[in-house]
């Protein structure tokens, strides 16, 4: 369970990105967050694994404040979190499994980490990682020679070999054509119907949000102004969230890239 | 004509005043070298040598070029000029490894990876006969001098190109694995090394190559391989022996650059 | 997955998935590569005698040498300005010359210009073979035929740079988009019309910036080609090493750094404004 209360964040240029924030989220949901450009979708989900900070108000994962962790226990806390990005991160220059296994390396012994040997039960897991998305027969490619859409199911894979409780996914079709878009989508789908991981998925196509997501968070300026079920999301609602119907996302303008 | 047309009409550059001038002083430049270098023809000696070396090239001492057994032919000569480059390059590459850190302005502060750039520069100017001098000074003339003179020489190049490499990681990994719990051992053994590692191999292969040509000349100081013996049989005007040379050095050197190409092609591709 | 005579030897691993599927890896190369570089190292450590305890016992005498380099002798500037003149005309000419050279044998090279196999395989090879030749080596040869001097350096010089260039500027011709070519003669320019308008534009920056890159590495080469008495102040580096002579060959060896660094910095901006 995901829990912000009463969350606000300013970055050190003084840009006030989270504005009273207060939501929960239950294990198992699958979440979209929808916004402008600039609004704190990003933001949002980065305090949740501590890759920001916040500054005031207290963010409760599976019981644990988040603030109150150091050092340490910040990189055990972030193992039960997995993360999707925009531009996949990736290391091109080595094979897909390869990859996979990186998110297993903070358990290996010292000897095996140096050596890059990784335990048979593993590699048996990475690969069953990458059937889960279908690129099973890829695993010994190397990972420059696949297409956008399969390096964001390497990215995906990864993420499940982590086994984490909830998968952060910032933008993760925004550089991908719309069929394949949908192609990822449907995997995280299948990801949260299988294993009851929970998802948060920042999106700027506003039709994939309402296809694929339970629930749908509407963020401005920094401030939730919709949250609810994504069946509920009506053209008022949208209108609340962009602003006025011009400002509505459409299929060409979804492109805008975050850092 | 159009007076919109007219105006961009002439405010297309007009470069012929420059260019004329880069071509007067490139005139100027060319008339003074041919004033400095005494253009001399071939005379009779000069053509008999040539024809005599091409006669060499043609009808090579082939007992020498084939002399797999004694140690003094062709084949051990060639062996040990590639011994010399191999092991000048391997250590020059792991010379370059730290320095090129030192110098890369995304890993030390500014002032830092300046006068580490200023040394390279330093020892990248002094040519490698004078360092091969020097060497022979500290071991005697011999292969060695040319393992240390190639090792020194090479770090230049390859800690500059190495630099390129590592200015040019993508750091979007390091983020992902952040994400994830890595700490910092974890970041570089799995995020970066695997970036660095077959672009730094490339690096080294491509200044094997080189390595290889410049270890040809070293035994013209002393400093082993093939060089020395090349610079004998010309001076005693065993032309034979010099075709034969000449021969096993080309056939090495081509056949080098075509399986180092193509080793460098597989690394790139996967 | 294909199957080299490597997988033959040694065998894939195979992984059974949970829900039944095997997966092969093939055995890792790196082992086999890493052993090979091992031996190749070993042997040559043998054969070129390196022995790290001399370094240890005699590198100081590197160090002796070094440091005798500073400070330079400033008096012997006057006995560099000959040879180092020598030198920077011998490199510019054998440049200009050589690039000019190179243009003839880089589209005879090229096959996209010159549509003969036999003709464009005979240069390819010509200038692949030239190229091998270490530009010391060739002024060696060059003192012979011409005599000891400038010429054979220019001479030296010259041909390295019409191998470099050449083989360049071929890769570079046979890699330029025919299509503009393909549509000024469709416009019904001549062929030579077409190449002058379509090819050398696009051709033409490469060459001139290659030209002046051969150029910065010529003025390097020809400073020590004096050492096999090709001219320039290679002599003077011989002759002083040779005396032990070393804060005079400390002076040579700044004037060079001064002059390659200027040289270097010149022909850079140039090829800047170039790309
Ligand atoms: N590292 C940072 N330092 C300072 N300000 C930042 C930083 N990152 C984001 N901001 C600011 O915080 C605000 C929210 O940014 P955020 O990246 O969360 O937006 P977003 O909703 O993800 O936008 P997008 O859809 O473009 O990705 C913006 O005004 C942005 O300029
Ligand atoms: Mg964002």
């Amino acid at each position: 369970m995901i829990e912000f209360k009463d969350v606000n964040k300013t970055y050190p240029n003084g840009v006030t990105a989270l504005n009273n924030v207060n939501l929960t989220i239950d294990q198992g949901e699958f979440v979209a967050i929808i916004g402008l450009s600039g609004a704190g979708k990003s933001t949002l989900i980065r305090c949740i694994n501590r890759m920001h900070e916040i500054n005031e108000g207290t963010l409760t994962v599976n019981g644990v404040n988040v603030g109150k962790l150091r050092g340490k226990q910040v990189r055990r806390f972030r193992r039960k979190i997995g993360m999707i990005f925009q531009s996949f991160n990736l290391v091109t220059r080595t094979s897909v499994i390869n990859n996979v296994l990186i998110s297993t390396v903070p358990e290996l012994s010292w000897w095996r980490k140096l050596l890059g040997l990784f335990p048979k039960a593993q590699k048996v897991d990475a690969l069953e990682a990458l059937d889960k998305v279908g690129i099973l027969d890829k695993a010994y490619n190397r990972v420059d020679q696949l297409s956008g859409g399969q390096q964001q199911r390497v990215a995906l894979a990864r993420t499940i070999a982590q086994h984490p409780d909830i998968i952060l996914a910032d933008e993760p079709v925004a550089s991908l054509d719309p069929v394949t878009a949908k192609v990822v989508m449907d995997d995280f789908k299948k990801i949260n119907k299988e294993t009851n991981m929970s998802i948060l998925i920042n999106i700027h196509h506003v039709e994939l949000a309402l296809e694929y997501a339970d629930r749908v968070i509407g963020i401005r300026q920094g401030e939730v102004v919709y949250d609810g079920k994504s069946e509920d999301v009506s053209q008022d609602v949208l209108d609340k969230i962009y602003g006025s119907i011009d400002n509505v996302p459409k299929m060409e303008d979804q492109e805008e890239a975050d850092l | 004509m159009n007076k919109s047309v007219q105006q961009q009409l002439e405010k297309a550059p007009n470069r012929t005043l420059y260019l004329s001038t880069i071509g007067i002083i490139l005139a100027a430049l060319l008339v003074w070298s041919f004033m400095g270098v005494n253009i001399t023809g071939f005379d009779q000696r000069g053509t008999q040598i040539a024809s005599n070396i091409f006669s060499g090239l043609f009808s090579p001492d082939l007992g020498f070029l084939f002399d797999f057994t004694s140690g003094g032919g062709v084949p051990s000569l060639l062996f040990e000029t590639i011994a010399i480059a191999f092991l000048g390059t391997i250590f020059g590459s792991f010379l370059a490894i730290p320095i090129s850190f030192l110098m890369s302005p995304s890993i030390v502060s500014r002032p830092v990876a300046f006068v580490t750039r200023l040394v390279v520069i330093f020892i990248r100017t002094i040519p490698s006969l004078v360092y091969g001098l020097m060497f022979i000074r500290v071991t005697g003339p011999g292969p060695y001098a040319g393992v240390l003179t190639m090792s020194l020489t090479s770090i230049g190049m390859i800690s500059r190109l190495y630099v390129d490499v590592i200015e040019n990681l993508d750091r979007s990994v390091l983020e992902a694995m952040t994400s994830m719990g890595c700490n910092t051992y974890e970041k570089i053994r799995y995020g970066v090394l695997p970036q660095l590692f077959s672009s730094f191999l490339s690096v080294t292969i491509y200044r094997y190559d080189m390595n290889l040509r410049d270890a040809t000349i070293l035994g013209l100081v002393g400093a082993g391989g093939i060089g020395a013996p090349l610079i004998f049989a010309m001076r005693a005007y065993r032309w034979s022996e010099v075709g034969s040379i000449l021969i096993g050095l080309v056939v090495l050197i081509l056949a080098v650059e075509i399986f180092s190409n193509k080793l460098r092609e597989r690394l790139v591709n996967g | 997955m294909q199957h080299t005579i490597y997988d033959k030897i040694f065998k894939p691993k195979t992984y059974t998935l949970s829900n039944g599927k095997e997966v092969k890896q093939r055995a890792s190369r790196v082992p086999l590569v890493l052993l090979i570089v091992l031996f190749i190292t070993i042997v040559s450590w043998e054969v070129t005698n390196v022995d790290l305890s001399l370094l240890r016992t005699r590198g100081y005498q590197f160090i002796v040498i070094l440091t005798d380099l500073f400070p330079p002798n400033w008096n012997f500037l006057s006995n560099i300005w000959g040879p180092l003149f020598d030198t920077i005309q011998m490199s510019l000419l054998g440049s200009i010359a050589g690039a000019i050279l190179a243009i003839p044998f880089a589209l005879l090279s090229s096959s996209n210009i010159i549509r003969n196999r036999v003709l464009n395989g005979f240069f390819k090879l010509f200038l692949s073979i030239l190229r091998t030749l270490p530009t010391l080596i060739s002024a060696l040869i060059a003192t012979f035929v011409f005599g000891l001097g400038t010429m054979a350096g220019t001479v030296a010089i010259f041909l390295f740079t019409l191998s470099y260039i050449g083989k360049l500027m071929y890769e570079h011709i046979e890699n330029v988009d025919m299509g503009a070519f393909e549509a000024h003669e469709s416009m019904g320019l001549t062929k030579v019309e077409a190449f002058r308008y379509a090819i050398v534009p696009d051709v033409l920056p490469t060459y001139l910036s290659v030209s002046l890159y051969a150029f910065e590495g010529n003025i390097r080469y020809a400073a020590i080609l004096g050492y096999v008495g090709a001219g320039g102040v290679g002599l003077l580096l011989d002759e002083r090493l040779g005396w032990r002579d070393y804060p005079s060959v400390g002076m040579v060896l700044l004037t060079l750094m001064v002059v390659v660094f200027v040289i270097e910095r010149i022909s850079e901006y140039f090829r800047m404004k170039l790309t």
